[in-house]
């Protein structure tokens, strides 16, 4: 780190990428307006700001797939680049590893890798043999132990997020932008990543490293800047970069959560979920169990199995063998609607896969698990619904112009508390959470903290998978360290800390 | 915060995601309708025609859109729900040919009362229409795929028990259901309204209905809360091999034969009905209403080119115009609002790089 920070400073700021009097209004509204900004050859720089901030807009404008308004410019080394081209900026030496995953599920990794880059062969024709010779280079920079011709709908959202970082790499750029290349990630994976990004600063390039998790940012960055709606309010060296200055600068008001709350009042030892040698591909066994306004979290590495658990869990994946209880109750689902209906809910990893219909209303996303409930014979009456709608919405404080705005329309922590409302409605007795705050900004995760803490409240078992140990901290009464796709460690609420868990979870050291 | 209903204009301050406020209007309220476009363009056609060419609106000629209207209506109500889950059904032209022989070779040739006749044609195409969903929910094999099997052996099913001969000598009973009027208006039409009714019901008022546009929205996250996801699909295609079922009956009535080669290329002018009413090929979006006007505008246009004179040749060219405008219109109105086209390809029924859930198989940190 000194080392490159040594580097930029000697190379002052003649050449990087900068940006000047670049703005992007969409009709009445500006949503980004910069006079000047330098992101600088050789060096880091974090970039943070909530949801809606203007940080995509940015990032777009940079990669080409935003049109910025006229009368600004982007320079690359002294070069401007045509604006509003994605096929220019890639050429000026712009490469974006970005929140979505544009991979091509069909292809193999390696296809995937070299796609756009030249062809190996000769004429028209590849060679796979050289192709995946260059994909395994590629790889071997990201640590990415995997077949290069399996193709890339088999591979874990994790695994996705580092090729694609591969696939950035590989194209030399001049300027990298990861745009929170950890959220998919676990520990080790994402340290793995701000290596990378270091590495290609210390090298000369430029890299705009995006994240949610400021501790992360910090790590990576040599300065961070911080956006807020639409423009840029501070600019700082890192060491000035403490969590109380950034949310401040963020929010742009004093943050409102309360982060170290105590919740061990609250649990009761009445235990509402048993699981006993639970078993399914590549899982297990796992035995363990959660009380009555208890949280239970989940750590691990990405491929650990936290996923896989909550899935069998909810019936979603086979389970192969094993027991489990609900509710004193013998619970032995055979799919989804079956759990559900046993009083089980999951809100899964990716929301907009798995959780949301991205088109639909509001209101029918809030009433998804529970219309056939609220319906006698088989009809229910759209008053009863929206009523019900109304409540559940506002329940989780989800905010929106009308219940019948699609959901997809949404920012990320909206969409989310739309989702918890859901499984409010359903009244479960245990609510599982992969990933609950993947993607949403800080305000907005302090306010799902302050939904499962009403689920606590109401008397549900929770289970929280995390790849953010923080997160897992301060939520969890005690946490599960799985270890692939068996319980490493059961860590008890005086025995947090970020060594244990690491350390189990990556089996450097064995603890009885 | 205080939430307030949708229509006063400051209810979204501190979330810029919500766009602009909705301004109360009532001539706004009405554009924007989805449906408003279709609707707006029988009108337009229906009056334009008939001042260019009175006879359009004549008694007789309404009879005449209306039987077909009927036909095919049921058709597109059929197919479009299966298209709501994001599949298709190619086979409803050829189940009807096939329903139609079976059910006059019954009749004529093995004695089957008539009534037991009519209910053997829908009850044959609901097997078919299970077939498929059996065929898709189970093997997974390609919504496009397995009615394309049936598109081709049905007809061809149909051709061979009759090689290739009409049958006559049907009972009257289908006569009377075909060329009946209640209040003037063709019996076809009335079982049309009550089919239409009926599906209005099930996707509208009943959670049934709403699973299966969830389904059809998105798949994983359907069965992830909880839904049924293959017994909704399954419905689809039974449904869908119903109506073609019932068709077949109006049009041995209409007839007066168990005609072998009736019902070819039907399946698309049933497709195009309901994608010109805003069914997305996507799925999970469109409504019954939408389903019976766009049928509604495609006999009208049809009929209209018709009654004009106009070459034969052109009229396909702009059936096929009338499906291009409405497509592209269906995606400017998506733009507008800020929808995403969907991953994967619609009609295969793919959903392009799903990952599994909670599947985690290759890496090994």
């Amino acid at each position: 780190m000194t080392e490159s920070a040594a580097s930029h400073v000697s190379q002052g700021n003649a050449d990087g990428v900068s940006l000047r009097r670049v703005s992007k209004t969409y009709g009445l509204a500006t949503v980004l307006q910069v006079a000047g900004l330098v992101f600088r050859n050789g060096e880091v720089t974090g970039l943070v700001g909530e949801n809606g901030a203007g940080k995509t807009t940015m990032l777009g404008i940079l990669a080409g797939t935003v049109m910025p308004d006229q009368g600004g410019d982007v320079v690359i080394n002294g070069e401007p680049v045509h604006p509003g081209s994605p096929i220019a900026s890639q050429a000026a030496g712009v490469a974006m590893v970005s929140q979505e995953f544009p991979l091509v599920g069909q292809l193999s990794v390696a296809e995937n890798l070299t796609l756009g880059l030249r062809p190996q062969g000769r004429g028209l024709f590849f060679n796979r043999k050289s192709v995946a010779a260059v994909a395994r280079g590629m790889l071997e920079r990201v640590n990415l132990d995997i077949d290069p011709y399996a193709p890339v709908s088999s591979l874990s959202i994790p695994a996705r997020q580092l090729l694609e970082v591969a696939k950035a790499l590989g194209r030399d750029p001049k300027l990298l932008i990861l745009d929170e290349p950890t959220s998919a990630l676990g520990p080790v994976e994402a340290d793995l990543v701000i290596g990378i990004a270091r590495e290609h600063a210390a090298n000369g390039g430029a890299v705009i490293f995006v994240g949610h998790r400021l501790e992360e940012v910090r790590e990576a960055a040599d300065r961070v800047i911080v956006l807020r709606n639409g423009r840029l309010v501070a600019d700082m060296p890192v060491a000035e970069a403490t969590d109380d200055r950034l949310i401040k600068e963020m929010v742009g008001r004093e943050h409102l959560a309360t982060v170290t709350a105590d919740h061990s009042g609250l649990a009761r030892p009445t235990p509402v979920f048993t699981a006993e040698d639970l078993t399914a591909v590549g899982l297990g066994p796992v035995s363990l169990s959660v009380s009555e306004g208890e949280v239970l979290g989940i750590a691990g590495l990405m491929g650990a199995g936290r996923s896989r658990l909550m899935h069998t869990i909810f019936g979603a994946i086979p389970r192969t063998g094993g027991t489990m209880t609900l509710a004193g109750a013998s619970y032995a689902p055979r799919n989804a609607g079956q759990a559900v209906a046993a009083g089980v809910a999951l809100v899964p990893e990716d929301r907009k896969q798995q959780s949301i219909l991205a088109n639909a209303p509001v209101r029918w996303n809030v009433t998804l698990a529970t219309l056939r409930r609220l319906s006698t014979r088989g009809f229910f009456s759209p008053k009863a619904e929206r009523v019900r709608a109304k409540e559940f919405t506002g329940r989780t404080g989800a905010r929106f112009a009308s219940i019948e705005q699609p959901i997809g329309s949404l920012s990320g922590g909206n969409q989310q508390r739309v989702i918890f409302g859901k499984w409010f409605a359903a009244e479960p007795k245990l609510l599982l959470l992969d990933e609950p705050t993947r993607g949403v900004d800080v305000g907005a995760k302090a306010e799902i903290y302050g939904l499962i803490d009403e689920a606590r409240a109401r008397g549900m078992a929770v289970i929280v998978a995390s790849s953010e140990l923080e997160e897992l901290f301060h939520l969890s009464d005690q946490i599960v360290v799985l270890r692939h796709g068996r319980i490493g460690r059961v860590l008890t609420k005086d025995q947090f800390s970020k060594e244990q868990v690491l350390l189990t979870a990556s089996g450097v050291k064995e603890i009885p | 915060m205080t939430r307030s209903e949708a229509g006063t204009s400051q209810d979204v301050s501190g979330t810029q995601e919500t766009g602009l406020a909705a301004r109360p209007s009532r001539l706004r309220a009405i554009v924007d309708i989805p449906e408003f476009g279709v609707i707006a363009a029988c009108v337009l056609v229906f009056v334009i025609v008939t001042i260019l060419q009175p006879r359009f609106a004549d008694a007789g000629n309404l009879q005449v859109i209306g039987l077909d209207l009927a036909d095919y209506g049921i058709l597109t109500i059929g197919v479009g729900i299966v298209i709501l889950t994001s599949g298709i059904d190619l086979s409803p032209g050829s189940v009807v040919a096939l329903c139609a022989v079976v059910s006059a070779y019954l009749n004529v040739n093995d004695n089957v009362p008539v009534g037991l006749c009519v209910i053997f044609s829908v009850l044959i195409g609901a097997v078919i229409g299970f077939l498929h969903g059996w065929f898709v929910t189970r093997l997974d094999v390609p919504p496009f795929a397995i009615t394309l099997v049936t598109l081709t052996a049905a007809a061809g099913g149909a051709l061979a028990l009759t090689s290739g001969q009409p049958i006559s000598g049907v009972a009257f009973f289908y006569q009377d259901i075909t060329l009946s009027k209640v209040g003037g208006v063709p019996v076809p039409d009335i079982i049309f309204v009550v089919v239409a009714v009926l599906a209005w019901i099930l996707l509208e008022r009943t959670y049934i209905g709403r699973q299966i546009y969830a389904v059809g929205g998105n798949q994983e996250a359907a069965r992830l809360a909880g839904i049924p996801v293959k017994r909704r699909l399954m419905l689809t295609y039974i449904i869908s091999g119903a109506c073609a079922g019932l068709v077949a009956v109006m049009v041995i009535g209409r007839v007066g034969v168990g005609d072998p080669s009736v019902g070819s290329g039907w399946e698309l002018d049933a497709i195009a009905g309901a994608v010109i009413g805003g069914v997305s090929l996507y799925g999970g979006e469109g409504r019954i209403v939408g389903m019976v006007f766009g049928i509604l505008l495609l006999m009208l246009i049809n009929n209209a080119l018709i009654v004009l004179n106009v070459n034969p040749y052109y009229q396909q060219v702009a059936l096929g115009l009338v499906l291009g405008v409405a497509i592209v219109a269906d995606r400017i109105r998506a733009r507008s609002r800020g929808q995403a086209r969907p991953r994967g390809i619609p009609i295969f029924g793919a959903r392009g790089s799903n990952p599994k859930p909670g599947g985690e198989p290759a890496s090994a940190a």
